[in-house]
């Protein structure tokens, strides 16, 4: 019904965002070509590793957020590529972040989803979380212009930024679709989509400026499934290409990309700025937003900009073989068991908050948690102590070749982490040939593998990185 | 807590071991009856039934007695199954050495099986019970790769350092191993040929792992003051320690990868009982669990072979080598020999048993009169470990006791507390 009026909320200075971070996985690719000869292609995608997926990144990025929603309060997990269907999603990222069990946890689905996640969060002080792994056949025209990546927003106060106004248009079109089972997009020819989201588009925009009173916005952030609307959108409403110039690097991130650009937005914009932000994906959204003066300490985690700027390579042969789009032979040996479902749930405090027990009687930790102390044998148990937010030394390395997952080798460490407590785990996004006895590595979650339909997630060590851009 | 010495001390009165290979066409049940037709063919007029009770190790290769019951239509008599990872071998041994020390039994047997090459994977695999999925899904060979930084790092060893130590092990073995019919690998192999196998683990190739092979062996124990009854050479147990490890090495911090605390404590027991207070010059030989090559050279350490951080020079020194001051592994150990679980243990007592009797030909330790065998499993910093200390002689003071008339509840020996 497309004259429907949107449902509007009127602006209040109560509603806003009070935190946000972003997070733009390690590796990049850009260079996707089966044949070395044929012309090097334009664009880069955000690549995330063959151990991250939705479900990881949202945990990675709430993290970076320091703050949890309240005890009453909402937890969403927007994407359009989740590890499980049927299954909640939200509730590993829930139990990873350690919310209140009084939080609730839900799944968002499709394009949309990442902006109405956003909205939510603005209109109940919830946590809001995108995240995705976007995926096309190799040499797919947009295999570049599609990529990974996450974002989070925490409403309540407005100390990242104020909802001035927002506006809403649901327009069914057949534009980007798949198949339960299916791992690529469907695309439908993106001219005739492109007319009907500009056109949306167009109508939200019109709506929250009228309703804010101003002709401009100070900055544009558009984000669109489809690219050429996308392009025609900034260009018409006046937008600096900021925008664009992040999504050139990372390709478009489905359910993630509004949050991601508005991140990378937020990370710059000036106390007072107004921030236009237009989603443009079956319909339209638009929100309205006034920069608060807090906006540099509610950014969690480095800038949009510094996680671009570290990233590092990954060659089309690799890229291929994390997305299983080729099936290279791997070791003979036997897959890693599937956990159970008792035993998961019996020791959650350690495989999704990575808790270990601090004994009451000598202060050591034990790791995984049990009842009796591994240093001193006290059986008077202890406090549980969180070990996922502290650096541990690498006390010594092994590097498997041998490895079920799809790498030529991975790296396995123990790691004392500094205040107590032993972890043994996999390392990640990092080279297994250059870790050394004494480097600093950081706890980050991640699936450890698949087996008989079961996701095995758990807490890795990545390298420990010190921000460069403040906070 | 005390460790002590057996009310009794119990003799090696006969051994068996087959070849260990790729037995493609033999069983466990095969293997079995090999090893356990030689180990009795040995003890001329002992037949099957004159053994009163039977052990049987094996890690995944039979369930229960009837691993050897049923193979042996062995009838009305008791069989243990045992299983303690790579030490299944010990276990089984250690266990039939109490029964007969405790009195219970006259003749008991100690058998050990693998049958490893009826999988399709190339190492080592094994059924865990359900879990949370948060343990690393180590290689065998990962797992003790992690010796080999930590030893670097705290030793301050350069990468060729370490590299020509864990190569002169893997030779060593392979040359011994070349002089043994029974071993899994009988050619010697270069330095050349260890350091260019493939990478598996670490720094560790293909060549610094043990071999995988199908093997079984068996030994008849006896209280010492009748072992000559069953033989003119029986060889004598003189210490024996084991500890199951806490796990405190991944489970607390501290535990720095460059030893194995259980190897230690088991040897600090199995000295005491045997009066060996200066191994690295008492000990004539020994059989060591040589999984993976970093892990002899920690060993060589542990059991005070070496001191801290001297066991990389003793090695590129030739020390541990056949005419070596103390030699290791002479006959080819895991590396060369071969791994089948299960049967390691034994097989490790059977060349001990070989070279005390002066049975072991062109490897022969000169005037071998105390043998060591150490056994362990699990990974460096959770771990099982066995040590046994063997003599050509019995101890003095058992053969002194029983001289004077006691039988039994007299107190032997020293009370040694583990460490």
């Amino acid at each position: 019904m497309p004259d429907q009026v949107p449902d509007q909320v009127p602006s209040r200075t109560s509603i806003g965002l009070a935190a946000y971070a972003a997070y733009v996985p390690l590796h990049v690719l850009d260079d996707n070509r089966l044949d070395p000869d044929a012309p090097r292609p334009r664009g880069a995608r955000a690549v995330a590793a063959y151990d991250e997926d939705p479900v990881t990144m949202a945990v990675e990025v709430a993290r970076r957020l320091g703050r949890a929603p309240a005890e009453d309060g909402l937890l969403t997990l927007a994407t359009t590529s989740s590890p499980y269907d049927a299954k909640t999603a939200a509730t590993i990222v829930h139990e990873a972040l350690a919310l209140e069990p009084s939080v609730t946890s839900l799944d968002l689905r499709g394009h949309r989803s990442g902006l109405s996640g956003l909205d939510l969060a603005l209109r109940t002080g919830g946590l809001a979380t995108a995240a995705d792994l976007r995926m096309t056949r190799p040499g797919a025209p947009d295999e570049l212009a599609q990529g990974d990546a996450a974002a989070a927003f925490l409403g309540g106060d407005a100390r990242a930024a104020e909802l001035v106004a927002r506006a809403t248009r649901t327009e069914e079109m057949l534009e980007r679709w798949r198949l339960p089972g299916e791992r690529v997009d469907r695309v439908w020819d993106e001219r005739f989509t492109a007319d009907l989201l500009v056109r949306a588009a167009t109508d939200v925009v019109g709506q929250v400026l009228a309703e804010a009173g101003i002709e401009r916005p100070d900055v544009v952030v558009v984000s669109s499934s489809n690219a050429r609307a996308a392009a025609t959108l900034r260009k018409r409403l006046g937008g600096d290409g900021a925008d664009a110039a992040v999504e050139a690097q990372t390709g478009f991130t489905g359910a993630a990309h509004p949050g991601l650009l508005l991140a990378s937005a937020l990370d710059v914009a000036e106390p007072g700025t107004l921030v236009l932000l237009v989603s443009a994906t079956d319909g339209a959204d638009a929100l309205l937003l006034r920069v608060g003066e807090g906006v540099r300490a509610a950014r969690g985690g480095p800038s949009v900009a510094e996680q671009l700027a570290r990233r590092v390579p990954v060659s089309y042969a690799r890229y291929l073989r994390w997305r299983g789009l080729l099936d290279v032979q791997g070791p003979a040996r036997p897959a890693a068991p599937a956990p159970a479902a008792p035993p998961i749930h019996r020791r959650r405090d350690w495989k999704y908050r990575l808790e270990g027990m601090r004994c009451d009687a000598c202060s050591a930790v034990t790791t995984p948690p049990g009842p009796v102390c591994a240093r001193c044998g006290s059986v008077e148990g202890g406090k549980h102590v969180s070990l996922r937010d502290l650096p541990a030394r690498i006390v010594s390395v092994a590097q498997d070749r041998l490895t079920t997952m799809p790498e030529r080798e991975v790296a396995m460490v123990v790691a004392d982490v500094e205040g107590g407590g032993r972890l043994t785990a996999y390392a990640t996004d990092v080279d297994p040939a250059t870790l050394a006895v004494g480097d600093r590595m950081r706890p980050t979650f991640r699936r450890l593998w698949t087996t008989d339909a079961v996701h095995n997630y758990f807490w890795k060590l990545r390298p420990w990185e010190d921000h460069t851009d403040g906070e | 807590m005390a460790s002590r010495r057996m009310t009794h001390d119990v003799a090696i009165v006969g051994m068996g071991c087959t070849p260990f290979r790729d037995h493609w066409d033999r069983s466990a049940d095969d293997l079995l009856v090999e090893a356990v037709r030689e180990c009795v063919a040995g003890v001329p007029g002992l037949s099957l039934d004159d053994v009163d009770a039977f052990w049987v190790g094996t890690q995944g290769s039979g369930m229960s007695g009837q691993t050897l019951s049923r193979p042996l239509r062995l009838r009305g008599k008791p069989v243990t199954r045992v299983e303690n990872y790579c030490a299944t071998g010990s276990e089984a041994f250690r266990n039939a050495a109490f029964a007969v020390a405790s009195g219970a039994y006259d003749v008991v047997m100690a058998t050990g099986v693998e049958k490893l090459k009826d999988s399709s994977f190339s190492g080592l695999t094994a059924v865990w019970p359900p879990a949370d999925g948060t343990d690393v899904d180590w290689t065998a060979p990962a797992s003790f790769s992690l010796l080999a930084p930590a030893y670097q790092q705290a030793y301050g060893l350069e990468d060729a350092d370490l590299r020509s130590t864990l190569t002169a092990i893997a030779v060593k073995n392979h040359a011994h191993g070349a002089l043994n019919e029974r071993a899994q690998f009988r050619s010697p192999v270069t330095a050349e040929a260890v350091e260019r196998a493939p990478r598996i683990a670490g720094p560790l190739g293909v060549m610094d792992c043990s071999g995988v092979s199908d093997g079984s062996a068996a030994a008849i124990l006896v209280r010492a003051e009748d072992a000559y009854r069953y033989t003119d050479t029986p060889i004598f147990l003189r210490g024996m320690g084991f500890v199951s490890g806490s796990g405190e090495g991944l489970a607390a911090d501290e535990y720095d990868f460059t030893t194995f605390p259980e190897v230690v404590q088991a040897a600090g027991v199995a000295y005491e009982q045997a009066g060996v207070t200066d191994p690295a010059t008492q000990i004539s030989l020994a059989e060591v669990h040589d999984c993976f090559t970093p892990t002899e050279l920690v060993l060589m350490e542990d059991l005070g072979f070496s001191e801290r951080g001297q066991g990389w020079r003793d090695v590129l020194d030739g020390r541990y080598g056949l005419g070596g001051g103390l030699p290791v592994n002479t006959d080819g150990g895991l590396k060369s020999f071969g791994h089948p679980i299960g049967a390691t243990g034994l097989r490790m007592m059977f060349e001990a048993w070989t070279q005390l009797r002066g049975e072991a030909g062109d490897r022969q330790v000169p005037d071998a009169s105390l043998a060591l065998v150490q056994n362990l499993g699990g990974q460096p910093g959770s771990c099982v470990a066995f040590v046994a200390v063997l003599g050509r002689d019995r101890d003095p003071e058992y053969a002194e006791s029983a001289s004077a008339g006691a039988t039994t509840g007299t107190s032997t020996g020293d009370e040694g507390e583990a460490a």
